[in-house]
């Protein structure tokens, strides 16, 4: 294994273990690797925009083909900064119109098509048009619940009109559909964040390993001791009667 | 003059840029599908120097506690630190990442940084689970219902000691599931069109800031 | 008992903590290896692949950063030696700037495993921002979007790359996704207009809500979470990582459903309570009925 493997599973699981502190609650460990992590993405940010747009796809193309139009895209990229300067921060107004205003325009269509039309089409699509599909299947109780189930939760938003008589039956039925899907949506959310925790546990046994200097378990050691007495320290800090004594109004104190 | 400039002009580009990108769409000559493809790379470059306006916010953010000295103000000099430190090193590195020690800062830096702060969430997760999730409703009642079975139903475990409980699962989320979220999908899409007309025809600004 | 379950109720978190660190680590260290069923959404992914002939090009779109790596990374390296397995064509890219890193090495790593040539049988493209811009731009000409690749290599000189002068020409599209950009841009702003085939990977906090465009075959299959990463695995017969932590996925699982229903018990026990509906007389501010009004 090389030095810098080695070094930086040392410097993963002390890192991982910093953040994990902050189950016990918020201390320095855990500042520390937070702060570290917004500056360290900072960096690569930075980087990485400055090799795949500014030299990639600005000074490449300018310098190298002769495209030099792109640098009315530059200076309207440089506009934006104007944000920063307040007497001619009125200047950034024109680069937000144009990323604002082609954004904007350029979803209306495809959102049309593949949001609404698409999705109303495929409601209607397996109750209408199902040849050779026998007519009292599953698929066909599954297709009309769907389509219950879509009339009724867009019913159930459909502020615009009060809500009584069917219309509010309907309602009441959009609001079942919709608490069984946020019942699935928290059951997978749950699945998603134990996979995240299975990841990284995953990562620790592995640098907790021989191979690794048994790394996470004397980070973990050390860690828990430095919290220990960070704990002691802000208890002293902290403690009510060190105060009065130290300022000689204790009515207990001998004298 | 200076009002056209400040506020007339950017509602102006904002109707153009809309009107003509929503009209492309329709019109697949060649001309308008050179100017889509035109303007997308332009976009590109823009949106890199809008990057960098995120970035220099919280520079700016953290530069000022470390002016003043405020409370925490030793966290800001790390961020500073490290960023600079990792600019440094990608400089260093020409932006490679295989073998390198822009590589090695990703690798064992910031993967570990940033998979471990999320994945603290699994234990909130939990603990919100036992002290909030409670049925106090009839609503709630079938919310808790569908998540318990989802959460039995889709892993190992689960579909061995009960088989349909995965097929159970699997019919509540492309049934149901599906049902309400297109509803849901119809609604923000419909909110959204209407939002980017509002935009368009400039009634709605919040996007350009500023009082004029 | 009603003291009892009180008490209980205001259990110390950090209790629960130590049950779900244990509940993960325990099956880590010693897992059972039950098996996993393969659902219909990740079987069509896999099918599809394998209709696929060998030369078809595949975009794999690594749309996540290093938050997600735990789900979807798994994914694409499934995908990835499928992919290769196949001698597919394979472009690899990405749309979240801290997520270059971790696509570089993945695509890179598996291709070197199945003596893939960069270049010749695969390209990494790399980071463009934008998002659907990216997506657009790419639809309608590659080499505009990508000069060069993450490498530095003009794209339209890659061997890889000929006769692929935009999304038209791609023949599969697979985006790995947490969020936005993810896969419901890639059918918005991608498949909607250049044609080409889409899938989707994506974390299962967002899985819920692809179901209705799997349905209506806007996306021709889904794959969700460390389960159905773990489902591909299965099917390409790979034990990797998603398959291992199956077991700590159950287990942690079962934790939480024993919460939940333990403290719905102890929350009959401690008070007189009748489940009422939003709808009854007792409504409070803020229901969903009272929005309405």
């Amino acid at each position: 294994m090389t030095p810098s493997v080695l070094i930086g599973a040392w410097v993963a699981a002390g890192l991982t273990l910093f953040m994990f502190s902050f189950l016990y609650k918020d201390n320095p460990f855990f500042r520390f690797g937070e702060h570290l992590y917004v500056g360290i993405s900072m960096g690569y940010t930075i980087v990485r925009i400055y090799y795949d747009v500014m030299v990639k796809s600005l000074y490449t193309p300018v310098a190298q083909e002769g495209k030099w139009w792109f640098l009315i895209a530059a200076l309207l990229g440089l506009l934006i900064l104007t944000r920063f300067i307040p007497k001619i921060s009125w200047l950034s107004r024109i680069s937000f119109a144009v990323i604002v205003g082609f954004g904007s325009g350029v979803a209306i269509p495809r959102i049309i098509s593949s949001n609404i039309l698409q999705q109303v089409q495929g409601t209607l699509k397996p109750l209408l048009g199902n040849a050779g599909q026998p007519l009292l299947g599953m698929a066909q109780f599954n297709a009309l619940l769907i389509l219950v189930g879509v009339i009724t939760v867009l019913v159930y938003f459909f502020f615009s009109i009060e809500h009584k008589g069917p219309i509010k039956v309907a309602a009441r039925i959009g609001i079942y559909f919709l608490m069984i899907n946020f019942g699935a949506g928290f059951g997978y959310t749950v699945m998603a964040r134990m996979s995240l925790l299975i990841g990284r546990f995953d990562d620790l046994i592995l640098f907790a390993s021989r191979d690794f200097g048994y790394a996470s378990l004397v980070l973990l050691g050390l860690i828990a001791f430095g919290l220990f007495l960070w704990e002691r320290r802000s208890s002293a800090l902290s403690d009510p009667d060190q105060d009065r004594r130290a300022a000689g109004s204790d009515p207990h104190a001998d004298g | 003059m200076t009002l056209f400039l400040r506020r007339t002009f950017p509602l102006l580009l904002t109707f153009l840029f809309g009107v003509a990108a929503a009209l492309q769409y329709y019109i697949p000559h060649p001309l308008s599908e050179a100017a889509l493809t035109e303007i997308s790379v332009w976009l590109r470059i823009i949106l890199g120097f809008a990057m960098i306006l995120g970035i220099a916010s919280l520079c700016h953010v953290h530069y000022a506690k470390i002016r003043t000295r405020a409370a925490g103000w030793g966290y800001s000099l790390v961020v500073y630190l490290s960023m600079l430190a990792t600019v440094a090193v990608g400089l260093w590195s020409r932006g490679q990442e295989e073998g390198t020690g822009f590589g090695w800062i990703y690798t064992y830096a910031l993967l570990a940084l940033q998979g471990t702060m999320f994945s603290i969430l699994g234990f909130f997760v939990a603990s919100a689970a036992f002290r909030a999730f409670r049925a106090r409703s009839k609503e709630a009642a079938v919310l808790l219902v569908a998540a318990l079975i989802v959460m039995f139903g889709r892993v190992p475990l689960g579909e061995y000691l009960i088989p349909a409980a995965g097929p159970l699962a699997g019919w509540i989320l492309n049934v149901l599931n599906t049902a309400a979220r297109r509803g849901i999908i119809i609604g923000i899409s419909l909110g959204g069109i209407a939002t980017s007309i509002k935009i368009i025809f400039g009634i709605e600004r919040s996007y350009l800031g500023g009082r004029d | 008992m009603r003291e009892l379950a009180g008490k209980l109720l205001r259990l110390d978190r950090r209790v629960i903590f130590v049950l779900i660190a244990l509940a993960t680590l325990i099956p880590l260290l010693r897992p059972i290896g039950l098996p996993v069923r393969i659902s219909p959404e990740v079987r069509q992914v896999y099918d599809y692949i394998e209709s696929l002939p060998a030369g078809s090009v595949f975009l794999l779109s690594l749309d996540f950063d290093p938050a997600s790596k735990p789900e979807l990374y798994p994914m694409a390296v499934a995908l990835l030696n499928h992919a290769f397995k196949r001698d597919l064509r394979v472009i690899g890219m990405t749309l979240l700037v801290t997520g270059t890193g971790m696509a570089e090495k993945v695509v890179s790593g598996v291709a070197s495993e199945h003596g893939k040539q960069r270049g010749r049988d695969y390209a990494f493209l790399g980071y463009s921002p934008g998002g659907a811009n990216v997506i657009i731009s790419m639809g309608q000409e590659l080499a505009t979007a990508f000069p060069t690749d993450h490498y530095g290599e003009r794209t339209a000189d890659l061997p890889v790359l000929q006769g692929v002068n935009s999304l038209r020409q791609v023949n599969y599209v697979i985006s790995l996704a947490a969020g936005t950009p993810g896969v419901e841009s890639w059918y918005v702003y991608g498949k909607e207009k250049y044609g080409f085939e889409l899938g989707g990977g994506v974390t299962a906090v967002i899985a819920p809500g692809l179901y209705p465009f799997l349905d209506t075959g806007q996306i021709n299959g889904l794959i969700g979470g460390l389960r159905g990463a773990a489902e591909y695995e299965t099917l390409i017969g790979m034990k990797g990582k998603a398959v291992a932590g199956m077991d700590a996925q159950s287990a942690t699982h079962f934790i939480i459903i024993g919460l939940i229903l333990i403290c719905n018990l102890f929350y009959f026990l401690t008070r007189h309570t009748t489940i009422r509906s939003f709808g009854s007389p007792q409504d409070r501010p803020g229901s969903p009925r009272e929005a309405g009004r």
